[in-house]
């Protein structure tokens, strides 16, 4: 456990020192919710796409800055999970450090008086649990940040442009949120909460796996190696 | 005596470089001394002024070949010194040097001064 | 008397370096520094470049013949065979064996971009051969030519990092970290992000991150990058005395003059390491 707190305090030190993911964190959810906050719905599913985009840049940038250092992490002890989960734990720390402040304008936000605060905060949450799973996955497949970064923004993209009652909406990672925010803003049945509820954990599980297996195998142990007993 | 300033001066550290060792043995075979005093006392006696770089691995070595035994010793003024003196081997080594060197010597003066002569006297011998 | 102080300091470290004995590098150091008093001479006026100098004193002593007497080399810590690695068409390495024993020092050379860094690479497990095995009796250590660091995080944060895959204490790692740090004539404890170290200083990191734990096996890809001669002279200072603790040590370097001071030398100038 100790080499988990290690990881994920080192990681976390690393991303608050950089002033441009910070800004980019705060910055990106306010301002997508600053520019359609006259519709409500609209406003707050903004504000959900901001703050996924900006906790998926995040990992991107946190994870390329250890790429280099992770194989002499393994090489000093740790092993693959350690520096994965240390990663994700670190991202669920900032992501939740934002996410409040962000919950709190939208509960004290007088012009979404109406809206649901539980389910703004479990998209939220979702969003975040999301995002930093899926940010990772980007940067174990993507080596460089520029060409990762052009990728996220690609998803993203989409995402904001498909339509979200066709099926290729639902194979967009931050689905989760349009539905929970549905949910919260219109008053619908439960119906919305429930298929968002399971879309977000199925893909935070899911991508969370592949990230898993694609650092398991990136620091695997080489075949060539023999490691003799030890002293 | 001050050395002679249009002597070659390649030849004449090559020379020095033969010499330097018993130079230094038979410096401190009447008393101990340290590197610097070595150093002015050389300069005095005619060989030139010698660098520190060159005298002190030449100690060492005299030291480690047990030709001379050192100490460290807080002198007259200022900070501790390393002062050489020599020893019984060293004694021993600086007789049969003086003999060598001037069994050498000689035989050099001998031919830098009836080279020639020595030379036909050869070819002479050979003829006949 | 800062210029005297200066020379006497490099006479120092270049009479260690020479495998010098510690108490006879103090004499030697003590007997220039008065002679230059007692003189009043400039330092290179008197004795020449510090390195020569102590080149020339090394002879005297007889400081080949002291590393010859050093105990003999351990049980074998890496022993990779029969290595080979090619990119696309470009064979890199054909058939590389190297083999090191706890005590000893290689030197891996060879022109640039023929494969040290690729062989020491797979020797620390980091990249794959096309063929061959390495086999290691205990932990490594491998520090890169450059990289390796984390830009936002300062040089403290990195011993805890990889003193934590130890299992040690965040204390322990510091400190240990900053005593290593001082061996190379840096006081890491400063706060000062890894992005705006120099590019010695960094270095100067990876080596201490490379070292920290005490690995049985060290992997150093030419770590001097950006080091000023002292510190150069005090990395090497830390071979030999990693080589005195029994660990076996990898050292990629293009340079030649520390060859007649190693134990094993692997060429790699034609990619089989000279076996064919």
């Amino acid at each position: 456990m100790r080499r988990l707190g290690v990881v994920t305090d080192m990681t976390l030190r690393e991303m608050l020192r950089r002033r441009g993911v910070l800004i980019l964190l705060l910055a990106l959810p306010l301002a997508f919710y600053a520019v359609r906050r006259n519709d409500s719905g609209e406003a707050i599913r903004a504000l959900f796409l901001g703050l996924s985009w900006a906790i998926s840049a995040a990992a991107l940038f946190s994870a390329s800055a250890g790429r280099a250092v992770e194989p002499r992490l393994r090489l000093s002890g740790y092993r693959s999970h350690h520096l994965y989960l240390g990663r994700l734990a670190a991202l669920l720390v900032l992501g939740t450090g934002i996410g409040l402040p962000l919950l709190a304008l939208v509960a004290l936000d007088p012009a979404q008086s109406k809206v649901r605060a539980g389910g703004v905060a479990l998209a939220m949450l979702l969003c975040v649990t999301v995002a930093a799973p899926f940010g990772l996955l980007i940067a174990a497949i993507v080596p460089r940040e520029l060409e990762g970064t052009l990728v996220l923004l690609v998803i993203v993209g989409i995402q904001m442009v498909v339509d979200p009652a066709g099926s290729a909406a639902k194979v967009m990672p931050f689905w989760s949120s349009r539905e929970i925010a549905t949910y919260a803003v219109d008053h619908t049945g439960s119906g919305y909460l429930d298929r968002g509820l399971v879309h977000g954990v199925a893909f935070t599980v899911g991508l969370a796996v592949l990230v898993a297996v694609l650092s398991t195998v990136r620091l695997r142990t080489r075949s060539h190696m023999r490691f003799a007993p030890g002293r | 005596m001050l050395a002679s300033p249009d002597v070659d001066q390649e030849r004449r550290s090559q020379w020095l470089r033969g010499v330097l060792d018993m130079c230094v043995l038979a410096m401190v075979s009447s008393g101990e001394s340290y590197g610097y005093r070595l150093v002015q006392a050389m300069e005095q006696a005619g060989l030139g002024p010698i660098k520190g770089g060159t005298l002190y691995p030449v100690l060492l070595r005299l030291e480690s070949t047990g030709l001379v035994a050192t100490d460290w010793r807080h002198g007259p003024s200022g900070p501790a010194r390393k002062y050489y003196r020599i020893t019984g081997a060293g004694q021993a080594a600086l007789r049969q040097a003086m003999l060598d060197w001037q069994a050498f010597s000689s035989d050099v003066t001998a031919i830098l001064r009836n080279g020639n002569a020595i030379l036909q006297k050869g070819a002479e011998g050979q003829s006949t | 008397m800062t210029i005297n102080d200066g020379w006497l300091r490099d006479l120092n470290v270049e009479l260690r370096r020479r495998g010098v004995p510690s108490g006879t590098a103090d004499h030697v150091v003590a007997e220039a520094a008065v002679h230059l008093r007692d003189s009043g001479e400039p330092p290179m006026a008197a004795f020449g470049p510090a390195a020569a100098y102590a080149a020339v004193v090394s002879d005297s002593v007889g400081a080949a013949y002291q590393r010859a007497r050093r105990p003999p080399p351990g049980p074998v810590r890496l022993r990779a065979r029969d290595i080979g690695k090619r990119y696309r068409r470009h064979v890199v390495l054909d058939g590389v064996d190297l083999t090191v024993h706890a005590g000893q020092v290689a030197a891996v050379i060879g022109a640039n971009g023929c494969g040290k860094s690729t062989f020491l690479r797979i020797c620390a497990g980091l990249i794959s051969p096309d063929s061959g095995t390495v086999q290691i009796d205990g932990t490594v250590g491998y520090c890169p030519q450059d990289g390796g660091t984390i830009d936002f995080l300062r040089p403290e944060e990195h011993f805890v990092l990889v003193g934590g895959g130890h299992d040690w204490s965040r204390e322990r790692s510091r400190a240990t970290g900053r005593a290593a740090a001082a061996t190379l004539d840096w006081d890491a404890s400063a706060p000062v992000l890894s992005r705006h170290l120099s590019g010695g200083t960094r270095q100067k990191l990876n080596l201490v991150m490379a070292g920290l734990g005490e690995p049985d096996v060290l992997l150093l890809d030419e770590p001097y990058q950006g080091f000023d001669r002292g510190t150069y002279v005090d990395f090497w200072q830390q071979v030999w005395r990693w080589r005195d603790n029994g660990r076996a040590v990898v050292v990629v370097t293009h340079m030649l003059n520390q060859l007649d001071l190693v134990d094993v030398v692997l060429d790699l100038t034609d990619a089989s390491g000279g076996r064919r």
